[in-house]
């Protein structure tokens, strides 16, 4: 089985079906696979080789989806990347994948533009709406329209599973982002499992925030393609309530967001207000990172009486997710990750690799059909994650005698304040439970004397809140000593592309705010 | 309204485009621009509730009232009462 596979038994089984929804637009399976077909027999025209690289600079839409599919059916390697990337990483990314047609968005024709000199890799850029005279460069600019036409035939082409579909830049929230390398029988295998995890069907019509450049936005649109459900896009989450709006008027039954979505959805956005208005919502996932116990239990009890929530657990490494909560025990297990997803198993080892029994505290290792085989031109990190036993996901936790897993922070993440070894998390939970903030970052900044100082940047759930008020509640909950020393109030937390928290940016700020 | 289209204009530029207005015009949209992102979208209305005392309410968090400096402008003239319901709209 082959990812676009997906896409072709799909068009196959129901033609006329919209699989896409996006603003006024709809498309249906039959002209995005046919749209596939024309675009991937024109890359291989252009003189690609199979194996080539093609980078993706687009928001979610049509042309993401088309383009997408296209890039498999010749046989070649989708990078999708934010189009909002820095013409610095991009320069990097674009010297080391060495692409040899981008296809860009308006955003991401900005970057590209900046890029020099380009590889000497590529052959054509691809613009969804060509904005300034491309002459003088070395590679022709076309159009996208004009690379739109449907076509019956994919490209006859013999495409082992094994071989390389992708490579997805992790978000890079700490250090270089790396390029994790995922096959065609990676993604089958996750999406498979997923969608037998969320019993997903083709009446599902997915509510898609997340970009697909993402691995959980990647994951939503493959799942939601092999079963013929639909996907209605849309791409103005910063306004809230236009997305429960159209959630409404949608009937849709499935939406998906990390951590901070939810927060959003739960303090800025009239989502109580809709708890009779969605009917069809049949169940809500968040995966992409550590979501704290409070925004869990609001969660349950503003989302409509009919609406499960699946608390799930992932990494790009794994093509998107390695657990979830069953929404029945998710009251009785609200700090878990919850149990493996079909074809996964999990472990908890010890520094030497040795499996450790349930209630000991150790490093995560993740094994399945759905791993990464390694980070692109990078023996050397792969090395450092990839074992016979699986994938070192760098969390530490335990696991309980009845098999659920807990996390209890990053490996890598762990603050040493005074004797004390600290994880933010525990902080971040303690602060959110105050019910005085709607998001938190903790971060350890050096200090001569303690090793680290514990400083909080939240966003309070209103203007009359203040630092003493949030250190009081926190005392309820955590010994002094893990306290912050400081708690800043912000209008907003900085987030990369993907909706998590970046915490390198939160640093840099806090660093030129004393420097002042 | 003139003063409020200039204070939003001059917080705009100063605070997502660094002083470079080039590209602003008063009907360009926010999001699709990529001037403000939707951590820029939290802070602007921070600004707005702060310098012209008024509350955003979460069902108000829609493009039509603030994804541009002519959305902003005639949302805000509705919420002082200076327009009617009828004249608003992007």
């Amino acid at each position: 089985m082959l990812i676009h596979q997906f896409l072709e038994n799909s068009a196959s089984r129901t033609p006329d079906k919209g699989a896409l929804i996006h603003g006024g637009k709809r498309a249906t399976y039959s002209r995005l696979d046919r749209s596939a077909n024309f675009l991937a027999n024109w890359l291989l025209q252009c003189g690609m080789q199979p194996g080539g690289r093609v980078l993706m600079l687009l928001e979610n839409g049509e042309e993401y989806v088309i383009s997408y599919y296209a890039t498999l059916k010749a046989g070649m390697v989708a990078v999708p990347l934010s189009p909002e990337t820095r013409s610095e990483a991009l320069q990097q990314i674009m010297m080391s994948t060495t692409p040899q047609v981008v296809i860009a968005s308006t955003k991401g024709e900005k970057a590209l533009r900046e890029i020099s000199p380009p590889p000497a890799s590529l052959i054509a850029a691809v613009l969804t709406d060509p904005t300034s005279s491309w002459q003088e460069r070395p590679f022709p600019a076309l159009a996208f329209g004009t690379l739109v036409a449907e076509e019956e035939r994919a490209p006859a082409l013999a495409i082992d599973p094994s071989s390389l579909a992708s490579i997805i830049f992790t978000s890079g929230s700490t250090g270089t982002p790396k390029g994790v390398m995922l096959s065609h029988a990676n993604i089958v295998a996750n999406s498979e499992s997923i969608i037998r995890s969320l019993e997903l069907t083709e009446a599902d019509r997915q509510m898609v925030v997340l970009p697909f450049f993402y691995v959980m936005g990647s994951s939503l649109l493959n799942t939601h393609i092999a079963v013929g459900g639909s996907l209605v896009i849309n791409n103005t989450f910063a306004y809230p309530a236009s997305v429960l709006k159209q959630m409404a008027e949608e009937e849709v039954t499935g939406f998906s967001g990390v951590p901070s979505t939810y927060a959003h959805l739960l303090h800025r956005s009239p989502l109580k207000a809709y708890r009779d208005k969605l009917p069809a919502l049949r169940y809500c996932s968040q995966a992409g990172g550590h979501m704290a116990r409070q925004i869990k239990e609001e969660l349950l009890t503003v989302l409509p009486r009919h609406t499960r929530l699946y608390v799930m657990y992932g990494a790009t490494e794994a093509s998107a997710r390695l657990s979830l909560v069953p929404p029945e025990r998710l009251a009785d297990k609200i700090d878990s990750i919850g149990v493996p997803i079909p074809g996964v198993t999990m472990k908890i080892v010890d520094a030497s690799g040795r499996e450790l029994p349930d209630g000991e505290t150790g490093e995560l290792v993740a094994a399945g059909a759905n791993i990464m085989s390694g980070y692109w031109n990078d023996t050397q990190s792969t090395a450092a994650v990839l074992s016979p036993a699986g994938y070192h996901t760098g969390d530490l936790g335990y696991r309980d005698s009845e098999g659920y897993f807990y996390l209890l922070g990053r490996r890598d993440h762990q603050l040493k304040v005074g004797g004390h070894r600290i994880n933010p998390q525990e902080i971040e939970d303690a602060l959110i439970a105050s019910g005085l903030l709607i998001e938190v970052a903790v971060l350890g900044l050096e200090d001569s004397l303690s090793g680290h100082r514990l400083v909080a940047v939240g966003v309070p759930v209103n203007g009359s809140v203040t630092e003493i008020q949030i250190k009081e509640r926190c005392l309820k909950h955590l010994p002094r000593f893990k306290v912050p020393s400081e708690v800043l109030l912000v209008a907003a937390l900085p987030k990369n592309s993907n909706g998590k928290i970046a915490l390198s940016e939160i640093r840099e700020k806090i660093e030129l705010f004393r420097a002042r | 309204m003139i003063e409020a289209r200039e204070r939003i204009r001059t917080y705009i530029v100063e605070n997502f485009l660094f002083g470079d207005d080039r590209g602003l015009e008063d009907s360009t949209s926010f999001l699709d621009s990529g001037i403000i992102d939707s951590t820029g979208i939290l802070e602007l209305i921070g600004f707005l509730e702060e310098s012209f005392a008024l509350k955003v309410a979460d069902d108000e968090l829609v493009p039509e009232n603030l994804d541009s400096i002519d959305c902003l402008v005639r949302f805000m003239a509705l919420k002082k009462g200076a327009m009617t319901a009828g004249e608003t709209g992007c």
